[in-house]
């Protein structure tokens, strides 16, 4: 599938409507082309009339033409933008729905590569780039054939065969002219995109390494740089709007000339006598008529690159445009059977990056209720990469974990999360209500489950006396809470998934000790029920007689 | 207390610095536009001028293509007026590449301008330091504001302003063409005109009240997306993908409801626009056929012929063209006012430190007298440094820092947030900045980096303590090699030995599965691939490197555990004092500053105390 069967795809959903909008545009054009070439005819008419040249002139229609024109025009264009943007942002909701489908589709290392607010930001930015498509190409590409068509139709039934020849050159002209814009745009357009995000790219390091720039004294030479880069990309940007403009006035030129043209030819014509007058008016001005219609097609399709690379984006991450827009996630349905048997054992295990060396190694345990294992070792040294192997989020490099006999990444994930309840690191939460964060996948849980767990990890008090309780929000990122709330809450989160199996990260991280000494306390008699692994800087923190690992 | 938090230190973080930008005052950020205008104006009058020259060319293109027809048409000579055609077409070619000027110049404009913006932006980021940088900010929101806030200024100055002074001038032109031809024509088009901006202030209005209402859940729907794609790992773990998947596609639905709402109040706005246009034009037509018939008697009906009419005729529409640009270009405005409003408070310095000449006295004679001699000067700071001459001096010498009855604040009328009577350190001296959280240590190490200024008193820094290295919380990797990450800091050549043995003795291994191309190892976002440890470790050996005289620490060790913590304190000792490094290093950790030989100790950002273990 190619960039341009993605998008034909893509809004091919909403066809009826683009149609229509098309087809509105095509009126809208056509009654604005009608309104100026019948007020010239009946302008003309009139002189002759008046001057006693043409007999039988009858008014009522053509005054009529004029204002049903003038009243056409204007419900054609309101008609058209509302159901062209209408059409547009449906396709663009129903785009949104799919992309989220397909990464979280994504296998989960390249899912992780999501994870860097540059690429969240530009699927964002290459789906609300594809509005463009209809609107701004293949909408006035249609309605102005459409317009080229009516008026030469006309021309042809009026006047002898180089009145349409003429009308149809001048299109045909804009129209290649706007095929070599759109060959040379696109290869333009899409170096634009990549030198864009290699700004960026030098924007964070300056805007983050300040300090260090500053100390060692090369704030200056990256200044240079960026000014480097700004000229070249402001440059090539100025470059590409100009040349969008100033095909935009040329084709206006040229219709202008032609419009000069086909006087000349018709006024020929009525010296021979072949057509009369008004007609003679009518075919210049319906000719001039013609540069709303053709004028925006060169710079429209000189631009085209912008959505065609967002368009090639988004196929890269697997969205689909002929998917159905709500085809569910298959693995992620509740409910799921936990397994009966959660036993879980670590042999031989060595767990790390492919292609590198095992950052941990013959790794053997096996755990058990009422013992919570505590991990314990230097930083960077693999506790992470470890639980994420446990997890089944990570294939072991060697050897193997088995939760009831089997490899945890074989189970289904559905079966899988229900028996183990990780805890990572970091856990950013939606910005929703603290109830909301709570009950994901579980809306079965009543407030007094969630009170009951926030009273746990002793966040109910605060939600209580700040007023909002359960509905708080946490905010972008979680940034309405402190580290130390956003911590507790996310450990309530697992609280009340309630399985098996437990794996935490650091779970009191941001907490002091007396707190966290507190919440252990309480959260002691259910960790025990469980089979636990708990990794830590501070094992010494943790009951004495849970069982230790050291590592490294 | 989580009042505290959530309206208090919460509020700094960024995304809520852009939300809160509409709460200043729009006159900054006009004023702002027009400060950005001042020196390239000259792009903007000549815009002007070209447009109202293709007005004018316009007139004359529509009298020669009507007289040509009027020639043609009552005329007794049936030939084709061919001069008349003529000069029609030099007018298609003077309208056309003038309005092409108008463009071009416009264009020009934006772009000086966006560069201009940029360049100050740049300029102020580093006069602000890091830390009042980060105060406005995370990187991110500052790469966004200088690449997508100033781009939204673009349109302001390559098609609003043109539009805004052309909408008037241009059809005042063509008013006064059509007036000399028949004056009843003229008042047909003079009387539709102000009607059309009146309607569309009326729906205008009504759009910016839908807008203001909608704008806090139009923000939330928009980031919506984003927020779920952030949060997929917990919702994976949730079990909860699929209702999130409803949830976006629900979320996406509702944005575009609340977006249609606000698009088709701007759509009737520029129908209103088209069609009393297009009924001028009607009324126009309608009125000169029924003259031309001699159904009309009065005034200059009467006398009106095929070329005043068809001139009339031609000119209606052109009449028009100026105030739909401008209709079209308005939302360019919108978006550059509230684009500007964001980037004005950044660019003033904003850190409210008075004048640097008023508040800091000059060097008196008795600190030069002090300095010594052999280019090791005490200097004012901020002046230029010199470059220190290679060997470490003696202990004790002159001071590499010397601070008196020295205040910083960050806010004018806020509590100072660092008070030092007297601080002094000595060359190779090392000292540890000891107090709890918020007590003053950061501002105190910024404040002998130079990234904060004092607001009183005077700071001196030996031309031997610059360049400094500085080791933050969380050390900047830059994008490239981790080659070029280490010599950031080393102007002069540096051999790939050099580099394994600062590496060594920072403790980093050549052989380590995360760095698979050795020094060639490519370092991306986020410090891909590297723990928070080893990210220490590159920028001490980055300092190893620079051979700087001063190393300013800011708690270096915090994101690590203990014994992580202690090897590499333990290589920072060693290598600062075989080498006579002066460091001040900030930490509230009992362990770490036992092990240096001088203790200062703030509370509530007061030097309480100065003690050597």
């Amino acid at each position: 599938m190619s960039d341009l069967s993605f998008l034909r795809n893509l809004f091919r959903r909403r066809r009826t409507w683009t149609a229509a909008a098309y087809l509105l545009l095509a009126l809208t054009w056509g009654s604005a082309i009608a309104l100026l070439a019948l007020s010239g005819w009946f302008i003309t008419a009139a002189a002759l009339a008046g001057a006693g040249l043409l007999l039988g002139l009858e008014l009522f229609t053509p005054s009529a033409g004029i204002r049903a024109a003038a009243l056409l025009r204007t419900l054609a264009r309101y008609g058209e933008r509302v159901l062209g943007h209408e059409a547009v942002l449906r396709v663009l909701a129903d785009l949104r729905g799919a992309s989220f489908a397909a990464v979280a589709r994504l296998p989960l290392p390249a899912q992780r590569r999501m994870r860097s607010g540059d690429l969240q930001q530009r699927l964002i930015a290459d789906i609300d780039t594809l509005d463009g498509v209809p609107l701004r190409i293949t909408g006035p590409l249609v309605a102005a054939g459409l317009a080229v068509l009516g008026a030469a139709g006309l021309a042809a039934w009026l006047a002898p065969w180089p009145a349409p020849l003429l009308i149809t050159g001048l299109a045909g002209l804009t129209i290649a002219a706007s095929a070599l814009a759109a060959r040379f745009g696109q290869t333009r357009s899409r170096a634009l995109v990549g030198r864009r995000s290699r700004e960026r790219v030098a924007l964070l390091d300056y805007f983050g390494g300040l300090a260090d720039l500053l100390a060692y004294r090369r704030a200056a030479a990256y200044q240079q740089d960026l000014e480097r880069r700004e000229r070249e990309q402001a440059g090539a940007l100025l470059l590409q709007e100009r040349v969008a403009l100033g095909a935009d006035q040329a084709v206006q030129a040229l219709v202008a000339l032609t419009a000069l043209a086909m006087l000349a030819l018709a006024l020929h014509w009525h010296a021979q006598g072949l057509v009369s007058a008004p007609v003679a008016v009518l075919l210049a001005l319906m000719t001039l008529g013609l540069n709303e219609a053709l004028s925006s097609l060169p710079g429209a399709l000189w631009r085209s690159g912008e959505s065609l690379e967002a368009a090639s984006r988004l196929r890269g991450l697997g969205v689909d445009s002929a998917d159905a827009p709500d085809t569910p996630l298959q693995d992620a349905v509740r409910p799921g059977e936990a397994p009966q048997d959660t036993d879980f054992r670590v042999e031989g295990l060595a767990v790390g990056f492919p292609g590198q060396r095992p950052l941990l190694e013959g790794l053997e345990f096996e755990l058990v209720p009422g013992r919570p294992l505590v991990i314990h070792g230097a930083s960077g040294i693999g506790k992470t990469t470890l639980l994420e192997t446990l997890a089944g989020e990570r294939p072991p490099l060697r050897g193997g974990v088995r939760l009831a006999g089997q490899a945890p990444q074989h189970w289904p994930e559905t079966t899988r999360y229900r028996a183990i309840g990780y805890l990572p690191q970091h856990t950013p939460l939606l910005d929703e209500s603290v109830a909301a964060n709570l009950r994901l996948g579980m809306p079965e849980l009543t407030d007094q489950d969630l009170w009951a767990a926030l009273d746990t990890v002793e966040l109910a008090n605060p939600l209580r006396r700040e007023g909002s309780g359960l509905d708080y929000r946490t905010g972008e990122r979680g940034q309405r809470l402190s580290g130390g709330q956003a911590r507790r809450l996310a450990l309530a989160w697992l609280l009340l998934r309630d399985a098996p199996v437990v794996l935490l990260d650091e779970p009191f991280a941001g907490l002091d000790t007396e707190l966290e000494q507190r919440i252990l306390t309480r959260i002691r008699p259910w960790l025990e029920q469980r089979r636990v692994v708990l990794v830590t800087h501070m094992p010494e923190r943790m009951p004495k007689d849970w069982p230790r690992i050291a590592l490294g | 207390m989580w009042k505290a938090q959530v309206h208090g230190t919460r509020m700094n973080s960024a995304a809520d610095i852009d939300t809160q930008a509409p709460s200043i005052p729009a006159a900054a950020s006009r004023e702002l536009l027009r400060v950005l205008l001042r020196p390239h104006r000259n792009w903007l009058y000549l815009a002007w001028l070209a447009g109202v020259g293709a007005g004018v060319a316009t007139i004359v293109l529509a009298a020669a293509v009507a007289w040509s027809i009027h020639l043609a048409v009552i005329g007794e000579d049936s030939a084709l007026p061919w001069h008349w055609l003529a000069v029609a077409a030099f007018a298609v070619l003077l309208r056309y590449g003038l309005q092409g000027l108008r463009d071009w110049s416009g264009q020009q404009l934006a772009f000086l301008v966006r560069g201009d913006l940029r360049r100050k932006l740049i300029a102020n980021a580093a006069e602000l330091g890091p830390v009042h940088l980060a105060q406005r900010g995370h990187s991110g929101a500052w790469a966004s504001r200088y690449q997508e806030q100033v781009d939204a200024l673009g349109g302001y100055y390559a098609r609003y302003l043109p539009a805004l002074g052309l909408t008037l001038a241009v059809p005042l032109v063509l008013l006064a063409a059509a007036f000399s031809q028949d004056w009843v024509a003229g008042l047909l088009l003079l009387l539709s005109a102000p009607l059309i901006p009146v309607f569309m202030a009326l729906i205008g209005m009504g759009s910016e009240q839908i807008h203001e209402a909608q704008q806090e859940r139009q923000n939330r729907l928009a980031g919506h997306f984003l927020d779920r794609i952030r949060g997929l790992d917990l919702l994976r773990r949730s079990l909860a993908l699929e209702a999130a998947r409803q949830d976006v596609s629900a979320a996406a639905n509702d944005y575009r409801r609340l977006s249609m709402r606000v698009l088709r109040v701007a759509f009737l706005s520029s129908a209103v626009m088209e069609f009393f246009s297009a009924v001028a034009i009607g009324l126009v037509a309608i009125y000169v056929g029924f003259a031309l018939l001699g159904f009309l008697e009065f005034g200059p009906a009467a006398q009106i012929t095929l070329f005043s009419g068809l001139f009339v005729l031609l000119l209606a529409p052109e009449y028009f063209q100026p105030l739909r640009q401008f209709a079209q270009s308005y939302h360019d405005r919108a978006g550059a006012v509230a684009a500007a409003s964001a980037l004005a408070p950044l660019l003033t310095t904003g850190a409210p430190h008075p004048a640097p000449h008023g508040a800091n006295p000059p060097p008196t004679p008795e600190e030069e007298d002090r300095s010594g001699g052999r280019g090791q000067a005490l200097r004012h700071h901020p002046v230029e440094y010199e470059r220190s001459p290679g060997t470490p001096p003696k202990r004790p010498g002159p001071p590499a820092l010397q601070l008196r009855a020295v205040e910083v604040r960050y806010e004018a009328h806020a509590p100072p947030a660092l008070v030092i009577p007297e601080l002094s350190v000595a060359h190779g001296e090392r000292i540890a900045v000891v107090g709890p959280s918020g007590s003053g240590k950061s501002t105190l190490l910024a404040l002998c980096a130079g990234f904060v200024r004092a607001g009183s008193g005077s700071v001196a820094i030996a031309a031997s303590a610059r360049p400094f290295a500085w080791i933050g919380q969380r050390s900047h990797l830059f994008h490239g090699s981790l080659r070029e990450n280490l010599l950031l800091g080393s102007p002069k050549r540096v051999t790939d030995a050099d580099l394994a043995d600062a590496m060594a003795a920072a403790g980093l291994r050549l052989d380590d599965p995360t760095l698979p191309q050795g020094l060639d190892t490519t370092i991306g976002e986020e410090n891909r691939g590297l723990s928070g440890g080893q990210v220490q470790r590159v920028a001490l050996a980055r300092a190893l490197l620079s051979g700087s005289r001063l190393w300013l620490l800011d708690e270096p060790t915090s994101a690590l555990d203990p014994e992580t913590e202690s090897d590499l304190l333990t290589r920072l000792l060693e290598h600062s004092h075989a080498r006579g490094i002066t460091v001040l290093l900030a930490t509230h950790q009992q362990a770490v500053y036992q092990r240096l030989e001088r203790v200062v100790r703030l509370a509530a950002g007061r030097l309480q105390e100065q003690g050597r273990v």
